[in-house]
């Protein structure tokens, strides 16, 4: 069996930076995607470091990617399992199973589902969470069918609602709490563009069947609509390590440790986490 | 115009698995589909219950085909590949009163043969289900209840059908009926069909299918009720457990189902819109669960949806307990108001109506009927298998095209085959790149 000093799971910003830190050690990073960069991939909009967009961001980042680290990409962890082997599945290798000493885990987070919200009536098409869509629209290229409606106005919500209506859709945010909820900068698009928010209200229903045709809130204000976009929340992505947290050979960065709203935050913890890993291996010898 | 024996109307559980025991006859068979895919309307959204049989009156079709259906069902899931949990059954009542409702209930099953039934104490009870709430009165365990998931089962009746030679035409809705000396002829959206027997398994739709030709005797009421799924990691009863009404709550239902998740079913009522949920069924349904199951975290909720049902009454306005078979005319069967433990016994009223039919045709039994049918794999060599689409479920690419292979032709045929989009994510992540492998294969844009 293959034998790594260090696994990293997932090639994000957390990732990339802990491979960066973990200096001296055999490493093996995992990513499910074709390429590293993570979420930054499909940020397309200002905001990262010095007013970069997510993708110029990443490039820096993998721009210094040291050469010694192997890179899987393509590929998902199946499990990990308390002996400390992981199992790989990916077209390249198809199933493979490794060996580690330390796992570093920078698997990001997810975004609640609607189904997830009591969010009652049909179970329309053109529902789709805040990210999807930016996926769709910044990775391929998909305009969606206005007016939207966004639920949750955080800084996802936001940054959506910002890019629909730069395209000419009519955008409605809804908001539970009874003000506006991501950061300042985010918040300037209301100002900028015609956005309507409504703060202190949330969905309730969605009307409309096989499409969405609108949906009401709590406070029975209908709003139709063609696609709502759900922006309620990230939840880190922990899942593969359920029931292993107590493990001193387990280290978790990034946005599946707990969800940073700046990108610096999330390099931070890559590199605290890669260097612990590295001293976990002196100690170990 | 095209001919056939027996056409089959409505591609419900219920119809393929009509379709799939014509076929153990030399009976020409077609199943007309008004969707673009099988297993579409009431088996999508069901309880995903394999019931014991001791709800049922001793002596009625119900009771007896229940039984025997529960008693073949591992059996029929292993012949067609379907997994099935025998998870068995507790149902509970937080009242002393209601203890007479639970002893007349294992005294049914006693009389159908529900076998290993017994009445357990609170106490045993709640230590067989430390999860539920204390002080429960009494429970009736029913180790024989279990659990198959309704849209694969329906799913893997329409392939063995369809490998058995019953022929399918989808998007098909039938407009009219016309009866001719030589049987009926269905006057379809596409092309008429002509046949010697008609069977209606329209589900919602069965009165009204019918009444293009006979008046039914039976007409249809529908209810509704909410479901919760939650994600598999969730901690969660490992029997499907059934509240009777009482003090405690109307009477929900959890479900440990094959696929790890815990299904929650609320308490039927009234239905304003089909398959969709209502914000107080919704809030009701959180509270009786937590109510019934305080350390559930229904924080790990990943889907909620409306089901349906088809209650069956006569022109009186009177309820009709037990199935029924309509027969208005020769070679004319109308299954109207099938519902539960409709899932339990999809097979077995296969076979019935096929043994009708076949004796109607006086048709000879087919010597090269094949049971068995293959599910979809989940490993091989083949690197296509080892490229994981569905992150949540860990679905792969080949199983995917395998399921577009197999008749899928939109996300939710892809889903309903291979389970790619169930899990904790929403499709949220997968659901483009399947879109993209069905456009590829000629399955229309988003």
């Amino acid at each position: 069996m293959e034998q790594y000093d260090i696994l990293i799971i997932g090639g994000g910003a957390a990732g990339i930076s802990a491979a960066k830190a973990a200096k001296g050690a055999q490493v093996l990073l995992v990513d499910r995607k074709n390429a590293l960069g993570g979420v930054l991939l499909q940020c397309t909009h200002q905001g990262f470091g010095k007013n970069k967009s997510g993708i110029e961001y990443a490039a820096d980042l993998i721009k210094d990617f040291p050469q010694e680290v192997s890179l899987t990409l393509n590929t998902t962890v199946l499990s990990i399992s308390k002996d400390r082997t992981a199992l790989l599945s990916g077209k390249e290798f198809g199933l493979r199973e490794i060996r580690f000493s330390q796992l570093i885990l920078a698997t990001g987070c997810r975004e609640i589902p609607m189904g997830a919200l009591p969010i009652a009536g049909t179970r329309p098409k053109g529902v789709y969470t805040a990210g999807q869509m930016q996926a769709m629209m910044n990775l391929h290229g998909h305009t969606p069918e206005g007016p939207v409606v966004i639920l949750g106005s955080g800084d996802l919500g936001l940054i959506m609602a910002k890019q629909l209506a730069q395209a000419g859709l009519a955008v409605t945010l809804v908001e539970k709490k009874d003000h506006c909820g991501g950061m300042i900068k985010n918040q300037r698009c209301l100002k900028e563009f015609p956005i309507r928010l409504i703060c202190g209200d949330t969905i309730t229903e969605v009307h409309g069947y096989p499409q969405i045709s609108g949906c009401t809130t709590a406070k029975g204000i209908t709003i139709p609509c063609s696609t709502l976009l759900i922006a309620a929340g990230l939840v880190p992505e922990r899942e593969l390590i359920f029931g292993m947290e107590k493990y001193d050979w387990l280290h978790i960065c990034g946005n599946c440790n707990t969800v940073h709203p700046m990108v610096e935050a999330v390099i931070n913890e890559g590199k605290l986490s890669g260097v612990a890993a590295c001293n976990n291996l002196r100690g170990s010898l | 115009m095209k001919r056939f024996d027996a056409v089959v109307i409505g591609g419900g559980i219920l119809g393929c698995f009509v379709a799939r025991n014509l076929r153990r006859w030399n009976i020409s068979t077609l199943l007309v589909e008004k969707e673009g895919d099988v297993c579409t309307g009431i088996t999508r959204a069901n309880s995903a219950i394999v019931y014991a049989g001791y709800d049922n009156k001793p002596g009625s079709s119900k009771a007896e085909m229940t039984v025997r259906g529960n008693a073949n069902m591992d059996s029929l899931c292993e012949e067609l590949e379907v997994p099935f949990s025998r998870c068995g059954s507790l149902l509970v009542t937080y009242d002393v009163s209601s203890v007479p409702k639970l002893e007349r209930k294992l005294e049914n099953g006693r009389q159908n043969g529900v076998a290993g039934m017994r009445m357990l104490t609170g106490e045993e009870a709640e230590a067989m289900e430390p999860m539920l709430k204390k002080g429960i009165a009494a429970a009736v365990y029913a180790p024989s209840t279990g659990t198959v998931n309704p849209w694969q089962l329906g799913i893997a009746a329409y392939e063995n059908a369809v490998q058995n030679g019953a022929q399918v035409s989808l998007n098909t809705s039938v407009n009219g009926i016309r009866r001719e000396d030589s049987g009926y002829i269905l006057l379809t959206s596409g092309e008429s069909i002509a046949c010697k027997v008609v069977i209606n398994c329209a589900g919602l739709y069965a009165d009204q299918l019918q009444q293009l030709l006979f008046p039914p005797s039976t007409r249809l009421k529908l209810d509704g009720a909410e479901y919760l799924v939650l994600d598999p990691l969730a901690r969660k009863p490992e029997h499907i457990i059934f509240h009777q009404a009482d003090s405690c709550g109307k009477g929900i239902t959890a479900i440990p189902c094959v696929e790890g998740n815990l299904l929650i079913s609320g308490v039927r009522k009234d239905l304003t819109v089909p398959f969709a949920t209502t914000a107080e069924g919704l809030e009701e349904l959180y509270a009786d669960t937590h109510r019934l199951l305080p350390e559930l975290d229904t924080s790990m909720v990943i889907r909620s949806f409306g089901a349906v049902r088809p209650n069956p009454y006569r022109e009186s306005g009177e309820s009709i307990p037990d199935f029924c078979v309509e027969n208005p005319a020769p070679g004319f069967y109308s299954l109207i108001g099938i519902k539960t433990p409709g899932l339990t016994c999809s097979n077995e009223l296969g076979l019935a109506l096929g043994e009708k039919a076949a004796a109607f045709l006086q048709a000879e039994k087919n010597i090269c009927f094949n049971p068995h049918r293959k599910a979809i794999e989940k490993k091989k060599e083949d690197p296509d298998y080892c490229q994981i689409l569905c992150q949540c479920e860990r679905i792969t690419k080949g199983e995917i095209m395998e399921a577009i292979r197999r008749g899928a032709t939109t996300v939710d045929g892809v889903k309903r085959r291979v389970g790619s989009g169930m899990g904790r994510c929403q499709g949220s992540r997968c659901t483009w790149e399947i879109e993209k492998l069905l456009e590829e294969n000629g399955h229309g844009a988003i």
